[in-house]
């Protein structure tokens, strides 16, 4: 059982996903990621595309036990054991919710300097779905 | 807006049935309910129904409000199913309190009803975990649990707060549970064995956590003018309110508080002319320990950052000048979700009309207060009985 984000829709959000695309308001400035309908500050409705950095700190964060895990992510579970989840706040503002990789689950700290990097997140349909994780940000 | 009384709450004992399904489930708390109406009342005078439900074995099925309606011989009035995740059951009464209250209807029955308990491992992890945003979080892996732990991980970074305190949550909502004859879990914990259980999404361990459970529940919403026609000791719903965010932790300004609950309780006090300081008993949403913690401060309890000293205080417990949850909450009374809100209810209707048994606390004035997800939807309502 998938969590059911049919190719279509996976596709659409591709350079978020794939280049942390997001949008600037063109009224007040202010970066939205992922891309709104409207601009979360004014609710202008009119953007242009920003490149962000994917670069960030760790807002919060959980280690996940295996045993839980949503089916999709239930092999990753099996293969690694705990795995990392977070809020990393963007150096432009926004905040986003991903896996961390590439560090020691007892290391992460809220304040932690992370930077993304394009992983395998999970397989449905199929169709192995890439997108971004973070890890430490010197790496 | 005319006013608006409850005069029959009932549930099913919450927990795992397995020799019923959701009409069942229904049938029962509808019986229930009914046999709390003093002088009775005639089902088919209700002209309207309103169900909270998020699914029926794990998706979800078209009309199921007539489904179950309909078993008990109640057809032709309108019935809808309500659906807000875990704040479903609130949602439903919320309708039918808008319903009464705008004189469109004189009886209305507000339900809940969930089965859970017969899905496989699977397909529960799968429908568990489509209540909060499916873009982002549930794409980093998480769980419904894992996003209460990022919150919680926060908490405990701005406030004062140690993981204790959430443990001693789930002490006093198990001392209350096992008071409670339709809990899923009468037995209480000591703060040993709840810091001690195994981990399922750091900072939270599995007694941080609700279960899943099968249960249902029903009140009866009349005009408050008419209350009287039906028993001597009407509960009176003198304040509500509801309210939305956005659905991932990520997109909203903070996640150590719910903007969603903040606006309904702003709501429901304006409406009933009451502060917090009012309020004499709580039943609150606490899916997860942290949950509660929350509650406290946007329900106005304890100024923001200090809900914790509530329950190391131990203000909240039955013995407390504010009790929370004497139901033993969704922690150990259980979470069947589309029946929860409705559940509080009943818990809240027993407690006014003095009928708590063991767990009976004193006060006329009582909040009751439910979350769909990680705080995309929300209800707050107050409730009075003549002093
Ligand atoms: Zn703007």
């Amino acid at each position: 059982m998938g969590a059911h984000i049919s190719i279509p829709m996976y596709e659409r959000t591709v350079g978020q996903r794939l280049a942390f695309e997001g949008e600037r308001c063109t009224d007040c400035g202010t970066v939205a990621f992922p891309p709104k309908g409207a601009c979360p500050d004014c609710r202008n409705d009119e953007f242009e595309t920003v490149d962000l950095s994917g670069t960030g700190t760790v807002y919060s964060h959980t280690v996940l036990s295996p045993g839980g895990a949503p089916p999709e992510f239930a092999g990753q579970a099996r293969a690694e054991g705990r795995y990392v989840a977070a809020i990393v706040e963007l150096d432009e503002g926004p905040r986003i919710t991903a896996q961390l990789t590439d560090i020691d689950p007892e290391t992460v700290e809220i304040g932690m300097p992370v930077s993304g990097r394009i992983r395998r997140i999970y397989e449905e349909e199929g169709v192995v779905r890439y997108g971004f994780k973070f890890g430490p940000a010197d790496d | 807006m005319r006013d608006v009384a409850i005069v029959g709450a009932g549930q099913t004992p919450y927990g795992d049935h397995p020799e019923a399904g959701i009409k069942e489930l229904f049938a029962s708390a509808f019986g229930a309910m009914a046999d709390s109406v003093d002088r009775g009342f005639d089902a088919t005078a209700l002209d309207a129904a309103y169900v909270g439900s998020l699914g029926v074995g794990g998706s979800q099925l078209g009309i199921t409000g007539a489904s179950l309606t309909s078993h008990l011989g109640l057809t032709g009035l309108p019935v809808q199913r309500v659906e807000n995740a875990c704040a479903s059951g609130g949602f439903a009464l919320l309708d039918a309190v808008h319903a009464v209250g705008s004189g469109a209807s004189d009886a209305v029955l507000a339900a809940g009803v969930e089965k859970m308990l017969d899905l496989s491992g699977d397909r529960s992890k799968y429908w568990l975990g489509v209540s909060g945003d499916t873009e982002y979080e549930r794409l980093a892996g998480m769980t419904f649990a894992g996003v209460y732990a990022i919150a919680a991980r926060r908490y405990l970074h701005e406030t004062d707060a140690e993981r204790e305190h959430l443990s001693r949550v789930a002490v006093k909502n198990h001392e209350n549970g096992a008071v409670n004859p339709k809990a899923q879990f009468q037995r209480e914990v000591s703060l040993e064995r709840a810091t001690g259980a195994p981990e399922i999404a750091a900072p939270l361990n599995l007694y941080d956590a609700c279960p899943t459970t099968d249960g249902a529940a029903c009140a009866l919403v009349v005009p408050a003018d008419e209350a009287r026609e039906y028993t001597d000791d009407p509960v009176y719903v003198t304040g509500f309110g509801g309210g939305s965010d956005h659905l991932a932790l990520h997109d909203r300004e903070t996640i150590t508080s719910l903007s969603a609950v903040r606006e309904a309780a702003e709501a429901a006090y304006d409406r009933a002319d009451k502060t917090p300081e009012d309020v004499d008993f709580a039943e609150v949403h606490d899916c997860f320990t942290i949950a509660e913690l929350l509650a406290y401060e946007d329900l106005g309890f304890a100024d923001r950052g200090e809900g914790w000293r509530l329950i190391a205080e131990g203000r909240t417990r039955r013995d407390g000048d504010l009790p929370v949850n004497t139901s033993g909450g969704l922690k150990a009374k259980g979470h069947p979700l589309g029946a929860t809100g409705i559940g509080q209810v009943v818990e809240v209707f027993d407690q006014l009309r003095g009928d708590a048994g063991d767990r009976q606390v004193d006060g006329d004035v009582a909040l009751s207060h439910n979350v769909g997800g990680s705080g995309g939807a929300a209800t707050v309502f107050i409730y009075e009985v003549d002093a």
